[in-house]
Parts: C-alpha cells; sequence; structure tokens
C-alpha cells in the first residue's frame, strides 16, 4: 500500500527578532515579506515598520496581509497609520486602508470621523462616509445628515445619500427634503435622493 | 442565560476558536452550555463560566468539542475527489521534486470518513499511487471525534456513497449496523488535533501539497476567516491547492491564492513562489 505515515519536519517559523524581521520585510522574496509583515504586527514597534513598508511594497499579497493585520490587532496606533493612507495617492492603499478602517470596531474610528467629514480634501470626506456606514444608525444619520446640508461636492453628496438609504433613520428626512430642493437641476442627485427617503420610509413603516 | 452572560460566552467561543454565534444561535448555545453544566456538576452560570476560564479538567476542550458539527459521509463531495487525481496531483508530480512523498491533509476530518475517503479514492482512482509515498493526515480541533476516526468504526449511513464492493473491500463487517475499516488503512492515515486560527499549532502540521478544508470557514467571522486562511497558506508548498466546500470562495476571503477551474471542481492554489522584477 503506497499510504505512508511520517514525522514530516513543521513549516518554519518566523524569526522572533525585530531587526532579522526588519531585514526580511525589504527581501526580494514576496513570501519572506509576507511572512516577515504577518509576523511583526504583533511586536512592539510592528506597525511603524508595517506603515514604512506599505509605500513602497508593490505585492497585493503583503499589502494585504498587513492591512488585514491591523485590522485585527485595532490598535490605535494601526487606526491611526490607516486614517493617514486615506490620503494617499495610491488608489489600492487607500481602499485597503478604507476597508482595513471598516473593519475596525466602530468605537475606535467614533471619535475620528466628524474630523475626516470636515476634512478640506473631498475625497477623504468621500472615505469618511463609507466608514459612517459600519456605525450605528442614529450617530451615522447624524453625522451624514450634517454633512449633506453643508457640503457642495456632488460625489460626496451622493455618498451621504448612499449611506442614508442604507442605514439611515427619520431624523435625515428633513434633511433629504431641503437637498431634494438644491439638488433639483441634478438628476442623479435627485434620484438618489428619492431613493434615500423611500428606503427610510420603507423601514418605517415595516418597523412599525 | 441572560443577555451578558451569553455575550460573555460567545466571545469565549470567538477568542478560542474563531466561531461566531449570534443571538439567532442562542437556542443551540444554551443547549450545548447545559449538557457542560450538568456534566460537571455545576449550578449556575458563573460557577460553570469559572471552571471553564480556569480550564478545571481539560473543560475548555469539552466545551469546545460540544460546538463542533461532525455530520458527514464517505466520499462526501466526490467531485473533488476526482478533481485531485484528475488535475490537482498530476500536476504536483509534473515538477521534479525533492523526494517521492505526496502529502495531504484534511482538516477539519470529523470522524475521519474524508481522510479516509481520500486514500479510498486515490487507491481506487489514481494509477500513479504506488510510485509515491502517499501521508494523508486528518486533523480537528474536536479532540473526541479524533478518537473515533482513530477506531475506524462507521454506521451505514456515513457508508451510503460507498459501493458493496468497495465496502468489501476496505472494511469488516462488526455488527448488524457497523463497519470498521481494515487494519492497513486505518494504520495509514494520521490524526492530531488542530485550531486553524493558531498559526503556531497549524505550522507544527509542516507543508502540504494538497489541503481539504471543507465547511468549515462558514463557521468564521471575516477576521478570523483571514487569519486561517494565511495559516493554511503557510501549510502549503509553493504551488500546493487547497479545496474548499461548495458554498465557501476563497476570493471573497484573501487574495493570497489563485483561482483554479478544472472540471470537476474551482480549488485555490498558493502561487509559486517567485522573487520580486
Amino acid at each position: 500500500m503506497p499510504l505512508v505515515r511520517k514525522s514530516t519536519a513543521a513549516v518554519d517559523a518566523p524569526p522572533a527578532d525585530v531587526e532579522e524581521l526588519k531585514t526580511a520585510l525589504a527581501s526580494s522574496r514576496p513570501d519572506e515579506r509576507w511572512q516577515a509583515a504577518r509576523a511583526l504586527i504583533d511586536m512592539p514597534g510592528g506597525i511603524a515598520l508595517l506603515g514604512a513598508g506599505l509605500a513602497t511594497e508593490a505585492d497585493i499579497r503583503v499589502r494585504e496581509v498587513i492591512f488585514s493585520g491591523i485590522a485585527r490587532t485595532a490598535t490605535p496606533e494601526g487606526a491611526a497609520l490607516l486614517l493617514q493612507l486615506l490620503r494617499s495617492e495610491d488608489a489600492s492603499l487607500r481602499s485597503g486602508a478604507l476597508d482595513a478602517l471598516a473593519a475596525m470596531p466602530a468605537d475606535m474610528l467614533a471619535g475620528r470621523l466628524p474630523e475626516l467629514l470636515y476634512d478640506e480634501d473631498p475625497d477623504v470626506r468621500l472615505l469618511a462616509c463609507e466608514l459612517a456606514r459600519g456605525m450605528p444608525s442614529e450617530d451615522a444619520t447624524q453625522l451624514m445628515a450634517d454633512l449633506l446640508e453643508r457640503e457642495s461636492e456632488p460625489n460626496v453628496c451622493a455618498a451621504t445619500m448612499d449611506v442614508l438609504a442604507e442605514i439611515g433613520g427619520p431624523q435625515a428626512l428633513p434633511v433629504l427634503q431641503r437637498s431634494a430642493e438644491r439638488f433639483a437641476s441634478s438628476p442623479f442627485l435627485a434620484f438618489a435622493i428619492e431613493i434615500a427617503v423611500k428606503r427610510i420610509k420603507t423601514t418605517l413603516d415595516s418597523g412599525r | 442565560m441572560n443577555e451578558d452572560e451569553f455575550r460573555r460566552l460567545c466571545e469565549f467561543i470567538y477568542r478560542r476558536t474563531g466561531m461566531v454565534f449570534t443571538e439567532a444561535k442562542r437556542y443551540y448555545v444554551e443547549r450545548r452550555m447545559a449538557d457542560r453544566m450538568l456534566a460537571t456538576g455545576s449550578t449556575s452560570f458563573a460557577s460553570y463560566f469559572a471552571r471553564l476560564r480556569s480550564d478545571v479538567r481539560g473543560e475548555v476542550e469539552q466545551f469546545i468539542n460540544a460546538f463542533t458539527v461532525n455530520e458527514t459521509y464517505f466520499y462526501r463531495e466526490d467531485h473533488q475527489l476526482q478533481c485531485l487525481s484528475a488535475d490537482l496531483l498530476p500536476r504536483r508530480i509534473l515538477r521534479p521534486r525533492a523526494n517521492k512523498t505526496i502529502r495531504i491533509w484534511s482538516v477539519p476530518c470529523s470522524t475521519g470518513e474524508e481522510p479516509y475517503s481520500i486514500a479510498i479514492w486515490l487507491l481506487e482512482n489514481w494509477p500513479q499511487a504506488d510510485a509515491y509515498e502517499i501521508e494523508i493526515l486528518g486533523s480537528d480541533i474536536d479532540t473526541r471525534v479524533l478518537d473515533a476516526a482513530r477506531a475506524g468504526l462507521f454506521g451505514r449511513r456515513a457508508l451510503m456513497r460507498l459501493s458493496a464492493d468497495l465496502i468489501a473491500k476496505y472494511f469488516e463487517q462488526t455488527d448488524a449496523e457497523h463497519w470498521r475499516l481494515i487494519d492497513d488503512l486505518r494504520q495509514s492515515i494520521s490524526f492530531s488535533p488542530v485550531n486553524l486560527v493558531e498559526a503556531a499549532e497549524t505550522r507544527a502540521h509542516g507543508a502540504f501539497d494538497v489541503i481539504f478544508c471543507r465547511n468549515v470557514l462558514i463557521y468564521f467571522d471575516d477576521a478570523s476567516r483571514r487569519t486561517a486562511a494565511e495559516n493554511l497558506y503557510e501549510n502549503l508548498l509553493p504551488g500546493g491547492f487547497i479545496c474548499l466546500g461548495h458554498s465557501e470562495s476563497m476570493s471573497r476571503i484573501s487574495p493570497l491564492f489563485d483561482v483554479c477551474r478544472y472540471s470537476d471542481a474551482i480549488v485555490y492554489q498558493r502561487p509559486m513562489e517567485r522573487a520580486d522584477g
């Protein structure tokens, strides 16, 4: 019978020394960088090294393991790094950071969201809307309604409407109605407002 | 069990296993909790939970065992076994190998039906089997099922997909309702405990050509699923394959693996090792 039982060597664990891992993070072999990145996440000073590594890392697998590790450990240091990456010129870094932030506990971001929603960069405000989606409905509704009231960038307005359509509560209805007048000349935004109002009312009706 | 107790218990299960139980599964959790309280003579949630957290007499292991699902049968989803012999192994042996060993991991293996099915399938359907040393390992977080797997005793239901010829060839009937695997086959398969979200435990099992990891990741939340996928990636040789359950998709969990579409199954592959540039 060709079936055998053997004692086989374990898979090599990554080095336990931060300096060795730092060297491995600069290796030309993606698998070595991947393993080093994975190990560094739980080490003191590891997040800073990974943040620096992300700036030059081109391999999607290595990037992903860094993002998922930061999301898993959910530390304030990790959240700060990710928030900074929302301003990156690299779209895949921005979306990786956004996904990782969305996977973190909502209360970790709650204190930072109002500030992001006031950011001077409309792209940051737009991404911050996505983060609001993970918050409790009442809090998200308040933030999105406030933003919609003062926002002039159409894409950001559309993002607030999208979030409100999904998780918005009735307190958003007056703002949406005022916005309908404001955006009457934009068929897309008018349509998005109509959808959001309908969904909120449907949710209200089904809850009665 | 009140709300707070339910939440604390679910958090404990999550931290130890990666399995997520929500309010929708409250009855399931309460039933198993009640069984363990009865078995340990605990009279209140507080006394049982203290026992659990202190792991008195291996209670953590007993508790986790009570939460696993172990219903399976031989040749379940056999289109993947067909894929194994028709596509995966032929590809694994295309490249020159340092030795003639092929390693296959069935995790979770439950009471052994899957690793034994792999063994029988390869003996029956892979003509090159005799040219290689095939090492099949079954692992599970539930230590109770591993004992059953080693014993190799199965009921009629577990054998329903096997032909009478295969049953006659690989089993001995012990009574009207039970069959035991022949010693040669039972002694050819190793079994071991493993927690898929603990890298130290998965690494100890070494690297494999093919991993069958079916219908377990669905019980994990996103973060634990990613951790398990990363651990399994480490356990695959470059170019090695992983087979998931029919309702599972690695593409939705992690970008680590390449998708491979074969005529009998969709499987996932660890890319061959490469250097930048």
